[in-house]
């Protein structure tokens, strides 16, 4: 039995020899060269959708028949548990090639994380003069250039055109030049729009504020520096000096903002509170959608997910100018960042051109519903705007490029999530404290904002 | 197969081979999975450590940073002398949440375990339909009671107005005042699980007892308070450690609840800044891993503690039938 068990045994190893040593020397000759794996982690921001999930798998199909060399992969993950997942695999040493598309808050919250593209700029002599200029600076800082841009999200007025002809009023202007178009006007606009249950409008005695079935206006898809930014601070989005050491949360623009918006939550009625957006957000749609506010300030990602079938006509119009005569509308870059722990690394900056080059960039936004970084492509991409919504007045979308602000309402401070959940801690005041006085709400957030400066100057 | 050595031991000691053999795969789990994280998460209370460059030795700063200031604070009354404020804040918090959920919690499922322990038609019935909100995943809970708690559209406010007739019901979640009653209200949906615990620890109470107490003339609630409840002090000891750990570890209903609403996780006005929600925001949104763990640390001891403190304190108040241990 056991001189059997030995014969099968010798045959088997001998078989295994024989066989690899053929496999061995068809390799040799076949196989081709290993590929270099670059993986692009979606979650951050946009890109997580079912249709852009099948839109990612074409196009990594598209970028990997025609290399030989370089696999594209898309890791799509949750958003909310992108932060962790990124985390754990920094920290496993398995880092994604790419992260990405997401925007100027993510960069900055973790801007010690990515590769600066500088070097990689330098050696290619890589032509950046196609791209608008924001799209080159909102995400560039003097020690990280984080990536090749985008896309850009210019931010306007959404409006229900069927809200503004119930009330009788004419629709805002399409002209960036007309100064009327101001933040008084739009106060008027916006408490005309206002709805209780019973139809009364804040102008009418029998108003109930606890009723409220439609509101005037509405900008509560940000934080607390994005509903600032429009007011004028010097500073305008970052709520600090310069050099980053003195905080100006309570500059006198930014508090006249403030109690502006606090007004027109608590005394005029005419954006919705805490327990509004509350309810709003139970009703499953986008306070837009749910045709709840009848003038909604967002960017053109708002578009993507937002403009879908709705049962109201609806149009674009800019941002009205503040209480300065000034016009100052947020806007949005996205772009794929590196990881400096990243392995691949110029297999990485093969895909980032790739994805960004003239003859991609157009179907890369379609995806994630930017407006492509590069003005060749303007022309294109309006064609396939003016095909998916062709009731928008177009022109209102790229003007708004124009009136960008700088420094950006999310870039990079000091212990900017520190910074951030400090400031919305003051934004929850906003929208819940009727009774609270703003300048004191202003100066204590300043303070806070101080020690948190402070602290990190300390140790750095 | 047998090894001679083996055969050649005793039974008693050939089983207790085996038994450690058994638990071997657990052990070595144990070991890298826990007890390996634990010791690392120590070292990184004493580092500066935010994941892409190496720990960075800082020996007790960490410590200092929560501790510093406190008697400042103190002696002024004001909560910002504190080295790091929102640490306070986040034990406030958590230890005003544990004060009112856990009694409440302990004493609902208590409570309705006696219930269901009744002789009705259809108890089982009952029994199901009382645990069923248990099992229900927190996540789609919490989403339903926010749903619930929403002042304007939710069904709470309506029915205290015009069911109860209180005027201005309260705001809720998005009230400071109110958050954590409301999620303490929440809490009280999934007793389930304690509750049955209660309910097997009740159908283990002889009933010769019971007999007896009635022979001596006691009439109901003399039975419970003198019977029903010395007999069910271990089973309420055993939720009150369980429960004690699990409302220090509250997170996921908060995250839920509050990540996506004005002023984000915590809010509104950081009435919900739970401790691991702290320590979370440390860990993942400032990269702060080493101020994250003497936070973790600093809960582990505070939990050891209050444990510590309620098995001392078994002895006063927990029953063990047979066992001749303090009063009982």
């Amino acid at each position: 039995m056991k001189n059997k068990l030995f014969k099968i045994f010798a045959l088997f190893v001998l078989a295994s020899v024989i066989l690899s040593a053929c496999g061995g020397g068809i390799a040799a000759t076949q196989a081709p060269a290993e590929k270099q794996k670059v993986v692009i982690f979606v979650g951050f921001g946009t890109g997580t959708d079912p249709d852009q999930v099948t839109a990612q798998e074409a196009l990594a199909k598209k970028f990997n028949d025609s290399h030989e060399n370089i696999e594209m992969e898309f890791l799509i993950v949750p958003n909310e548990e992108a932060r962790e997942r990124f985390l754990a695999m920094v920290s496993g040493d398995n880092a994604p090639q790419l992260v990405g598309p997401h925007g100027t808050s993510t960069i900055a919250n973790f801007k010690e994380y990515w590769e600066d593209i500088t070097p990689y700029i330098q050696k290619d002599n890589y032509d950046m003069s196609d791209f608008y200029g924001p799209a080159t600076t909102i995400n560039k800082y003097p020690d990280l250039d984080a990536g090749l841009p985008l896309g850009l999200y210019p931010s306007f007025l959404f409006y229900n055109k069927d809200a503004f002809d119930a009330a009788g009023l004419d629709y805002p202007t399409h002209d960036y030049e007309d100064a009327s178009w101001n933040i008084n006007a739009l106060k008027d606009m916006a408490m005309q729009l206002t709805l209780d249950a019973n139809d009364n409008t804040p102008n009418d005695a029998d108003f109930d504020a606890t009723s409220i079935k439609q509101w005037g206006y509405g900008d509560t898809w940000t934080d607390m520096r994005g509903q600032l930014a429009m007011f004028g601070a010097p500073d305008q989005g970052r709520p600090t000096s310069d050099d980053y050491k003195t905080a100006t949360f309570n500059a006198p623009e930014r508090v006249f903002g403030f109690q502006w918006l606090h007004d027109g939550i608590w005394k005029d009625h005419f954006i919705p509170d805490a327990n509004g957006q509350a309810a709003i957000d139970a009703t499953g749609a986008d306070p837009f959608g749910s045709g709840q506010v009848a003038v909604w300030y967002s960017h053109t990602w708002f578009m993507s997910e937002g403009l879908n079938e709705l049962p109201f006509a609806y149009d674009l119009a800019p941002l009205f100018f503040n209480q300065d005569g000034e016009r100052i509308a947020r806007i949005h870059a996205d772009l794929f960042t590196m990881p400096k722990d990243a392995k691949n690394k110029d297999a990485a900056w093969e895909v980032m051109k790739w994805l960004v080059a003239p003859e991609q960039i157009v179907d890369v936004c379609k995806i994630y519903g930017c407006l492509p970084a590069r003005k060749s492509t303007e022309e294109a991409y309006l064609n396939y705007l003016k095909e998916r919504y062709p009731n928008i007045d177009h022109a209102v979308i790229f003007k708004a490029i124009d009136y960008l602000d700088s420094p950006h309402h999310e870039g990079w401070v000091p212990e900017w999530g520190k910074v951030n959940d400090s400031l919305n801690n003051v934004l929850s005041i906003l929208y819940g404290e009727p009774e609270a006085d703003v300048q004191a709400v202003m100066d204590q957030g300043n303070e806070d904002l101080q020690k948190i400066l402070d602290e990190y100057w300390a140790s750095h | 197969m047998t090894f001679p050595a083996f055969r050649k031991m005793s039974l008693a000691r050939r089983e207790a081979l085996a038994g450690y053999a058994f638990i071997v795969p657990w052990i070595i789990g144990f070991l890298i999975f826990t007890i390996g994280p634990m010791l690392a998460s120590l070292y990184f209370s004493f580092t500066k450590f935010n994941i892409i460059d190496p720990p960075q030795w800082i020996g007790l700063a960490n410590y200092e940073r929560v501790f510093s200031g406190i008697w400042d604070a103190i002696r002024t009354g004001d909560s910002r002398q504190f080295g790091d404020p929102l640490f306070w804040k986040s034990l406030q918090v958590t230890i005003y949440y544990a004060s009112i959920a856990l009694p409440l919690n302990l004493a609902f499922s208590f409570f309705l375990a006696v219930l269901l322990n009744q002789k009705v038609r259809a108890i089982n019935v009952w029994r199901t339909i009382y645990f069923l909100p248990s099992i229900i995943a927190g996540v789609a809970v919490t989403i339903l009671w926010v749903r619930i708690l929403n002042p304007r559209v939710g069904v709470l406010n309506p029915f205290l107005k015009d069911v109860l007739g209180i005027q201005n019901p309260p705001g809720w979640l998005s009230d400071p005042e109110w958050a954590v009653p409301a999620l303490v209200i929440m809490s009280l949906w999934s007793v389930g699980g304690s509750m049955i615990v209660y309910l097997a620890g009740l159908q283990g109470v002889p009933t010769d007892l019971y007999d007896a107490a009635k022979v001596d003339g006691a009439n109901a609630w003399q039975r419970f308070w003198n019977v029903t409840f010395p007999m069910m002090t271990p089973v309420i000891f055993y939720n009150l450690v369980l429960g004690m750990i699990s409302t220090f570890q509250y997170f996921t209903q908060v995250y839920v609840a509050t990540s996506n609403s004005i002023g984000g996780l915590g809010s509104p006005q950081h009435s919900t800044l739970f401790y691991n929600v702290y320590l979370y925001q440390n860990a993942f949104r400032y990269f702060d891993m080493g101020y994250a763990s003497t936070l973790a640390w600093i809960l582990f001891i505070i939990v050891l503690s209050l444990t510590a403190l309620i098995f001392r304190s078994s002895d006063t108040w927990v029953y063990y039938e047979g066992q001749l241990r303090g009063r009982g």
